[in-house]
């Protein structure tokens, strides 16, 4: 039996009355990849940030070979050779690469109170070759560097000091393939120099493909773990979500045509240095997907035909000519839109559920002097959230408290509310697991054949295929193909297109 | 060196010297309509150094103050502050201490205002704008107090730092301070590290509170400097109540607006100086004209408001708080 790494101790966290992880208890051996799988609000997350200082522990223990831990922030657990990869942004505008990289660990560079800024700027150029980013200077401003490479430098911060453990935290859904296969790399380096990778990924087929062994984790609580070898995707999805999953929760329908009438044409719609010249036309009840390059400007698309696009030249026209030009009129003409970036664009995290769900509402439900009551605005956040069984205390609960997955299903629930008929949705599953998943394509099934339209923009080739009517994929900004739903449909034919 | 790294570190390059000829065309232009305007009373070589030895008051302590700003912070005690220590410099200086009365009075003065607004600001935990108002008040009734109503005269034996070469000698150790806190102490790093993302911050380990505090005390320390320069180049002051230091918070606050603005180009302190250089510039020429002081004050704060909009360049759809 391999050593162990890390031992994880009867360890439970609570927020107010919610028991987020529940007396766990699991080990993680030295030189192996344990992904650590589970439902949004299964407290994988939760347990991650105790082992990073970004949590106090309420019990349990963590030992790090043989010695307990308990560090209060990143730092503390850098010192104790931990470290993690978040899945959003964990860099820091305003400094430069160098700083990044040794932020909260500059004692080494300062004497008598000076910091040595050359020999900051020469350690993090020698670390930056020795990954091979040798594009990226340590001197720059990190402000010069797009997601991607940032996300790169996030992965020499966590790992230049050979930590005994990094947690890699969903961080392969922000990545291109590019960056994935840099991430994927730099974990294969990680477990062949002895140390130990904690893995947390919604695609379990990737899941399986690159960790040694998996935990699965549900409501808080630890269920069991397996050897990657030993298990299949159906077996990962039932254990955890605690019964049978059906293996096809995309569309099972093939052949069925789609309406000739077109509710929505976009005409040479172009974006300075993002889009050009884009002409496509939506019908009654299709879903449309667009797949392609995170950088293919397909993201763009979907913020151009909601009028949020700056500088858009071209046409968003309705079927009755109505001309889309910002997000007021798209709104007003029962567009919805959810953005890639759930937390920043989509949600207002500070507020309650029913703040959200009622938002773009307000003007629907107040009364004759357009007042509002409370009594009503409840009722309706009550109603869709419930709808699309968000889980929650109340509707009063503050919308950062909710789960990745909870949280885009609040962002729905408002547009449902709405009575949207053309929804756009950016990356509408991306960072949310297997069950709520199979809810929202359920739903967009539906919506479909309610005779809603709906443009679907993903970096999921399998759910592009599994869901869409038709494929239009994007290569520098411009469309490069067009692919119409078959059961032949595969991923290299998209991939073809793609590169 | 690859293609990439070549072309980023011209890049860089650039940009800095795009920043410096952005700044010199706006001086040039500044100077350029008053001299059209007023040719005989304004913009001669020696007006300009005038002006630039009047400016350099407000840039020593705006260099400090733009801590405090870039962490997301303000401070609206900067009258009362510069008041409270020029009193407090100018008497000790007066009751024999010359210059050591001079620097440390205005200094510790400057350090106890920056250590209370921190202070409370950290304890408190109520908004610095509200925090630094309440306390205005009250340094300008330590003032007041201290001076007993009366203008307060530096003896003029002791105005070394109203004058070439003392106040320039003064103002540039302070500039170089400024630039090497923020670009080799880890004051500085961590400075723009909140002001970027204090979660994060916070949990790289970065005591938040504590350099927020650090931001005050250094600023006050500045602010310190500038009682000095203030003192020496106006040789008397005059405490005032109600809120009426105010007036004073605007000329450095606008030279961290320039800070801000050039930050992008990686000349902050920099801009700061050449900034407040200009506002100098705009306001003599307003003098040379004769224009009233409503019309000055009209005049420059939209003039200022629309450099310090153009030179921003706010990235699309960025949201301004």
């Amino acid at each position: 039996m391999s050593e162990v790494r890390l031992q994880i101790q009867h360890l439970s966290k609570s927020f107010g009355i919610t028991k987020a992880v529940r007396d766990v208890s699991f080990n993680v051996s030295k030189g192996e990849v344990h992904a650590l799988i589970g439902e949004n609000g299964s407290g994988k997350s939760t347990l991650t940030n105790m082992l990073t200082g970004i949590y106090t522990i309420d019990s349990g223990k963590f030992i790090l070979d043989g010695k307990e831990v308990h560090p209060k922030n990143q730092v503390e657990a850098n010192n104790e050779g931990i470290s993690i990869i978040v899945q959003e942004l964990g860099t820091l505008s305003g400094l430069t690469v160098a700083e990044n990289i040794f932020l909260g660990h500059e004692e080494r560079f300062v004497k008598y109170g000076i910091k040595n800024t050359r020999e900051m700027n020469r350690q993090a150029n020698e670390l930056l070759k020795q990954y091979d980013f040798s594009h990226i200077r340590a001197e720059e401003q990190i402000d010069e560097y797009n997601f991607e490479d940032r996300k790169l430098i996030e992965i020499i911060k966590a790992t230049y000091f050979n930590p005994k453990i990094v947690v890699i935290d969903e961080t392969t859904t922000a990545l291109s393939q590019e960056g994935r296969e840099e991430l994927y790399k730099q974990m294969n380096r990680i477990r062949e120099a002895g140390n130990s990778v904690i893995f947390i990924s919604h695609d379990l087929a990737e899941v399986l493909d690159k960790s040694d062994s998996i935990t699965i984790m549900r409501d808080g609580s630890y269920i069991d773990t397996v050897r990657s070898s030993d298990v299949t995707e159906d077996d990962l999805k039932r254990l955890m979500v605690g019964r049978e999953v059906s293996g096809d929760y995309y569309r099972t329908d093939y052949g069925e045509k789609v309406s000739d009438e077109v509710v929505l044409s976009v005409d040479d719609v172009s974006v300075p240095g993002l889009l050009h010249d884009i002409s496509f036309n939506l019908h009654k009840g299709e879903i449309l997907g667009f797949g392609g390059l995170s950088e293919s400007g397909m993201h763009e698309v979907g913020k151009a035909v909601f009028g949020a696009s700056y500088g858009r030249t071209g046409k968003v026209t309705l079927a009755d000519g109505t001309e889309i030009n910002n997000i007021s009129s798209a709104i007003n003409h029962s567009i919805a839109y959810t953005s890639k970036d759930r937390d920043n664009e989509s949600l207002i995290l500070n507020q309650s559920i029913e703040d959200n769900i009622t938002l773009p509402s307000l003007n629907d439900l107040a009364g004759p002097l357009k007042s509002l009551s409370d009594k009503k605005l409840r009722t309706f956040a009550e109603k869709y959230a419930k709808q699309m069984s968000v889980k929650m205390q109340d509707v009063d609960q503050f919308v950062s408290d909710l789960s990745g997955g909870n949280k885009q299903k609040v962002v729905l629930a408002r547009w449902i509310g709405k009575g949207s008929d053309i929804l756009v949705l950016d990356s509408p599953t991306r960072g949310i697991d297997i069950k709520v998943k199979q809810d929202i394509y359920q739903l967009m099934n539906r919506m479909r054949q309610n005779n809603k339209s709906i443009i679907m923009i993903s970096e999921e080739l399998m759910e592009l295929i599994g869901m869409c009517d038709r494929i239009i994929i994007m290569k520098d900004g411009a469309i490069n193909g067009e692919l119409t739903r078959s059961k032949e449909l595969n991923e290299n034919m998209l991939i073809s297109k793609m590169v | 060196m690859d293609a990439r790294t070549q072309s980023m570190s011209k890049k860089k390059m650039s940009s800095a010297i795009k920043g410096y000829l952005i700044l010199c065309v706006m001086v040039f232009l500044s100077w350029l309509v008053f001299k059209i305007l007023t040719p005989d009373n304004f913009g001669t070589l020696d007006n300009m150094l005038s002006y630039f030895q009047a400016s350099l008051i407000a840039s020593a302590g705006a260099v400090g103050f733009y801590l405090v700003i870039v962490m997301g912070m303000f401070d609206f005690s900067i009258g009362a502050a510069i008041i409270l220590a020029s009193i407090i410099g100018c008497k000790l200086a007066a009751m024999g201490y010359g210059y050591v009365g001079l620097l440390g009075g205005c200094l510790l003065t400057g350090a106890v205002v920056g250590t209370l607004n921190g202070f409370f600001y950290i304890k408190l935990r109520i908004p610095s704008m509200i925090i630094t108002t309440g306390l205005a008040l009250i340094y300008e009734s330590l003032a007041n107090m201290i001076a007993g109503g009366a203008a307060q005269t530096l003896p003029a034996n002791l105005r070394l730092f109203g004058q070439m070469p003392g106040n320039i000698i003064l103002a540039l150790l302070t500039f170089f301070a400024a630039y090497a806190i923020l670009n080799y102490t880890k004051i500085g790093t961590y400075t723009y590290a909140i002001g970027s993302n204090e979660f994060i911050a916070k949990n790289m380990g970065i005591n938040v509170d504590f350099y927020k505090f650090l931001a005050f005390l250094i600023s006050g320390v500045f602010f310190g400097i500038m009682s000095v320069l203030t003192i020496s180049y106006g040789s008397s002051m005059v405490a005032v109540t109600g809120m009426a230091s105010m007036s004073r918070n605007f000329v450095p606050t606008m030279g961290c607006f320039f800070g801000l603005a050039f930050k992008k180009y990686g000349i902050p302190i920099q801009a700061i100086v050449i900034g407040e250089f200009m506002i100098n510039i705009i306001f003599y020429g307003f003098v040379a004209l004769g224009a009233p002081t409503a019309i000055q004050d009209v005049i420059t704060g939209f003039a200022l408001l629309i450099i310090v909009a153009l030179t921003t360049k706010m990235v699309k759809g960025a949201i301004v708080k």
